[in-house]
């Protein structure tokens, strides 16, 4: 299958002067679900960023046959729809029907249109009852949830989730991964905890100090006890009722 | 905290919560500038004004204890301005209640009259926002012509104001589980201010986010809204009423 995401020899250099990413190269195909996985502060969110078109460094990154640069911006972020970690910077209008709006209306679709799919997007994530709350009304789980359905509606062809299971209870963390399954979009998830990327992803990439380590099937790479615990991972098992 | 009250109280269901936003925001506007402009001495028809705001809090079921209580909590405020205006005129006047006479000055029934204009249109402000939605209120605000980036500033800052004031407790609590005594008034200072900076920088970090979660959503500084505001039959006679009632308190604002 084409990729989706092809990036060659992407570096990125923070304003300080730290390297955030460094000759990263990376081909993502239509419909992959895939973690980036390594400790804090290994590059995940930058590259997730630079997906997303909202970092620009040497090196290039092709989104859907997009180059990804100021220029495109707009027409990257049409393609990429990016949950960030914390959903209360996700979730900034009054209602949370608002919210879900705000992605369509922006992209001038018409208001039945806009309407129509942000229903669609809240009854995907099970919040369709609470379209006029505010969202400073929900649980952290509903937040989370809330936080995919604003990105949901604008119909990206690909997601990007920045730690998505952070501060989620294990309920919580099944519904979100049992949702994350069911999504049929390319998915891309930066997370270190490696139960959950191995219970939703077929892929891993493992990234620390801005650069991939290793990249390969999550069962390959989570089990790899001495590469997982060099980079201050812990291994996980797969788990058995896993279905992709 | 108060503003989930808020939000609460204004999702119930009662006649003022189901009329337009923007007729309960021109009868508050226009109510403000009526007591506003009444004499300065008028204590008499500012407490006939009071009718209008009460009754919209008891038909909009808000807790008139709440209503008091924000009250309250604003008026340290007004009161400097009220007091300082007692000091400033001391005609004696006589005011008499039937056979009963009081000497007082005409400052002091300044100072009532400043106390009495703040409470009864904070009563009516309060009684619009815990009967309308924020975001019927922005609408409002919006369609009544204000700019549309101010609106969404308004609705910011509600919506991230208490998120900055959990996060400056939590500095708050962090620091009194580790600062056992009192440190000296420098000490203190200097620890206060190193949290103040830090509070502005996670806000700005927080800001940063919030813009590119817009920008990642296809912002480009329009803001748009599946809002539709609809004007009814029954908005057309809560302004008839309103309209009827500031007539009423100005033709009869130079009797009392």
């Amino acid at each position: 299958m084409a990729p989706v995401i092809s990036i060659n020899g992407f570096s990125y250099r923070y304003p300080d002067g730290t390297d955030g990413l460094y000759d990263i190269s990376l081909d993502i195909a239509g419909g992959e679900k895939i973690a980036l996985i390594g400790p804090n502060g290994s590059g995940k969110s930058t590259l997730l960023l630079a997906m997303g078109a909202f970092l620009h460094g040497h090196g290039s990154i092709v989104v859907d046959g997009v180059e990804a640069n100021k220029k495109n911006a707009k027409q990257i972020r049409r393609a990429v729809g990016s949950v960030l970690q914390n959903p209360d910077e996700q979730l900034f209008m009054p209602t949370l029907l608002e919210d879900v709006a705000f992605g369509p209306l922006n992209m001038g679709l018409g208001d039945e249109e806009v309407l129509r799919r942000s229903m669609d997007a809240l009854g995907i994530v099970g919040l369709d009852g609470m379209k006029h709350k505010a969202p400073h009304h929900l649980s952290a789980g509903q937040k989370r949830s809330a936080a995919i359905a604003t990105i949901l509606s604008m119909n990206p062809k690909i997601i990007t989730m920045d730690e998505p299971d952070t501060s989620l209870d294990p309920r919580n963390r099944n519904n979100l991964t049992s949702l994350l399954k069911s999504l049929k979009q390319t998915l891309i998830i930066a997370t270190c905890n490696i139960p959950f990327a191995a219970a939703l992803c077929k892929r891993a990439v493992l990234i620390d100090s801005g650069k991939i380590i290793a990249d390969g099937p999550v069962e390959e790479i989570i089990t790899d006890e001495k590469l997982m615990q060099s980079h201050g991972l812990e291994t996980a098992a797969i788990p058995e009722s896993i279905d992709f | 905290m108060h503003h989930t009250v808020m939000d609460h109280l204004s999702m119930q269901d009662t006649f003022l919560h189901r009329l337009d936003a923007r007729s309960k925001l021109i009868a508050v506007v226009v109510f403000t500038i009526v007591v506003i402009s009444l004499r300065r001495t008028g204590v008499g028809i500012i407490a006939v004004s009071a009718v209008g705001p009460f009754a919209m809090l008891l038909v909009g079921r808000v807790p008139l204890k709440l209503a008091a209580l924000q009250i309250g909590c604003l008026c340290p405020f007004i009161m400097i301005i009220a007091i300082s205006s007692a000091f400033y005129d001391r005609s004696v006047v006589t005011i008499a209640f039937g056979a009963y006479e009081l000497n007082t000055t005409q400052g002091a029934i300044g100072a009532v009259a400043i106390f009495a204009r703040f409470a009864v249109t904070m009563m009516a402000i309060i009684a619009l926002s815990a009967t309308t939605r924020l975001s019927d209120l922005l609408a409002a605000f919006s369609s009544l012509g204000l700019p549309k980036i101010l609106v969404m500033q308004i609705g910011l800052l509600y919506r991230y104001i208490f998120l900055i004031i959990d996060r400056a407790c939590h500095m708050l609590g962090a620091r009194a589980g580790r600062k056992l005594r009192y440190l000296g008034l420098r000490r203190e200072l200097s620890t206060s201010a190193a949290m103040i900076a830090s509070l502005f920088a996670t806000s700005t970090q927080t800001a940063q986010r919030v813009s590119d979660a817009m920008m990642a959503r296809g912002f480009d500084g329009t803001i748009r809204s599946l809002k539709k505001s609809t004007f009814s039959i029954a908005d057309t006679v809560f302004l008839a009423a309103v309209c009827a009632y500031m007539a009423l308190l100005l033709a009869v604002k130079g009797v009392i």
